[in-house]
């Protein structure tokens, strides 16, 4: 069975600031949007990374974490996190928060 | 997900909390109990579902975390936990399960958390070559990196 390794916590990072607009449509209902602006702002988030895999690719998984903040909840592979690390997490910086196991 | 916005500044550089997660070892976390307790529902769980052994860490004070070592189930793993949670009563226990369900899979600190030192071994008790010889193997691991 999968044994995994959690990397979690709170953290901050640049973000897109975004905006809402509305669009009254055709029914006459008028229809909220957002969209992201070029603007960035620092947010306070949480995330969490669960790790699986091989010994190694564990290692430099993890290490790799520290750096790369994970977009929400993200359950991957090691391996797979190693070989596109963009995909799953951002540039970021983690913080001393309570946070729940 | 953002729940603030703030600015970099007065903030120290941290780590992230790194923990170790799995269906089939049946973990407890004690939260606010003395050593004395967590001993004893640990004895009362591994004896009424032959569990072989287990292992108590110390999280911090009063914080207790209880590693089982049979393999087992994850529906036997939920089952056994909320036994505990129910009889002994205890809020953080009850609280940290639903957690773990929402989840899928149970997880237990290893690494240190702000102040809290990392989880260290006070009780080992039974057989332990299974799930608590892996744990402890993950656990060195993950000490490494951190």
């Amino acid at each position: 069975m999968v044994k995994k390794i959690a990397v979690y916590g709170s953290y901050e990072a640049k973000v897109p600031v975004r905006q809402r607009f509305w669009k009254r449509r055709r029914n006459g209902i008028r229809q909220r949007y957002w969209k992201r602006t070029s603007r960035m702002k620092i947010a306070e988030m949480k995330g969490r990374y669960e790790f699986h895999g091989k010994g190694k690719d564990l290692y430099k998984a993890v290490v790799k974490a520290h750096h790369l903040m994970p977009k929400g909840f993200v359950d991957v592979s090691a391996e797979e996190f190693l070989r596109h690390p963009e995909k799953y997490g951002f540039e970021g910086e983690w913080i001393d928060r309570e946070v729940k196991s | 997900m953002a729940s603030r916005v703030s600015g970099l500044t007065g903030k120290s550089k941290a780590n992230p909390i790194l923990g170790y997660s799995d269906t089939e070892t049946v973990k407890l976390d004690f939260d606010d109990a003395s050593f004395r307790i967590a001993r004893y529902w640990a004895e009362r769980t591994s004896r009424w579902f032959r569990l072989r052994g287990f292992i108590i860490l110390k999280s911090s004070k009063n914080h207790y975390h209880v590693v089982f070592d049979r393999v087992v189930a994850w529906a036997q793993n939920v089952r056994i936990v909320a036994w505990v949670a129910l009889l002994s009563h205890n809020k953080g226990l009850a609280r940290w399960l639903p957690m773990q369900c929402i989840k899928g899979c149970s997880t237990l600190r290893v690494s240190s958390k702000r102040e809290k030192l990392p989880p260290r071994i006070v009780c080992r008790h039974g057989k332990l070559d299974r799930n608590v010889e892996n744990f402890l193997k993950y656990r060195k691991m993950i000490k490494k990196n951190s």
